[in-house]
């Protein structure tokens, strides 16, 4: 099931300019696949850096984690707010205005109240980013 | 076999825990002696499920709390699978 950005803004917080996915084309608890197009115009291009555009990794795990909240959001639809809590990430090759990410997420585990996944980020078919991410709402205490 | 098993699971817990598997005693508690955390259980769990191919499912999660507890969770778990 497709999901265009105001279906997005309806299972996830964030909003622009800290939305970091702008369409997930593919949507179940077992798998996500979304799409964030890399403009010229990304704000973050101004300083990062000045004669030479490249997204932070920094963003690149949110969209990630954005990703990854889109797919716990299927499981678990009415969980409250849930706060990053590790991020295991490697970068391949930077990305820069005009590239098409394309941002998977797969579960390793989704419990209520936390979550492990596994995320990527491709371009043009090449792995550019990977990452393990856990998220948890902040009463979950075992 | 056990004792693999044992040895096994000992080194994955440590490795989650970041600590020494000899100073992990099997039966100490993972919170209040290892410091544990409910993210590091859920890594613990995720990596033996991956590793023995079995589903733990989330109310296990709570009985979890020494090497020794699960060890045997995940015995029964084989014998299921």
């Amino acid at each position: 099931m497709p999901l265009e950005s105001e279906d997005i803004k309806k299972i996830i917080p964030q909003r622009v300019p800290f939305l970091m996915i702008d369409r997930v084309i593919e949507a179940s608890p077992e798998k996500v696949v979304a799409i964030k197009n890399v403009s010229t115009n990304e704000p973050f291009f101004k300083g990062h850096f000045p004669d030479e555009p490249i997204m932070p990794g920094a963003l690149m795990i949110e969209a990630m984690a954005q990703a990854g909240l889109v797919l716990y959001r299927q499981k678990f639809p009415n969980d409250k707010l849930l706060f990053l809590v590790s991020v295991k990430a490697r970068f391949f090759e930077p990305v820069i205005p005009g590239d098409q990410l394309r941002i998977e997420a797969a579960p390793i585990k989704l419990l209520s109240k936390m979550g492990l996944v596994r995320t990527e980020i491709l371009v043009s078919g090449k792995k550019v980013a990977e990452a393990e991410i856990a998220v948890a709402s902040r009463d979950a205490k075992a | 076999m056990t004792h693999n098993l044992e040895q096994e699971i000992l080194g994955i817990v440590s490795t989650i825990l970041e600590k020494k598997p000899e100073e992990m005693p099997l039966d100490a508690h993972l919170v209040r002696d290892a410091g544990a955390s409910s993210m590091m259980a859920l890594e613990i769990l995720a990596a033996l499920e991956k590793k023995y191919k079995i589903v733990i499912p989330e109310e296990n999660l709570k009985d979890m709390t020494t090497i020794n507890n699960i060890i045997s969770m995940v015995e029964a778990a084989k014998k299921k699978r």
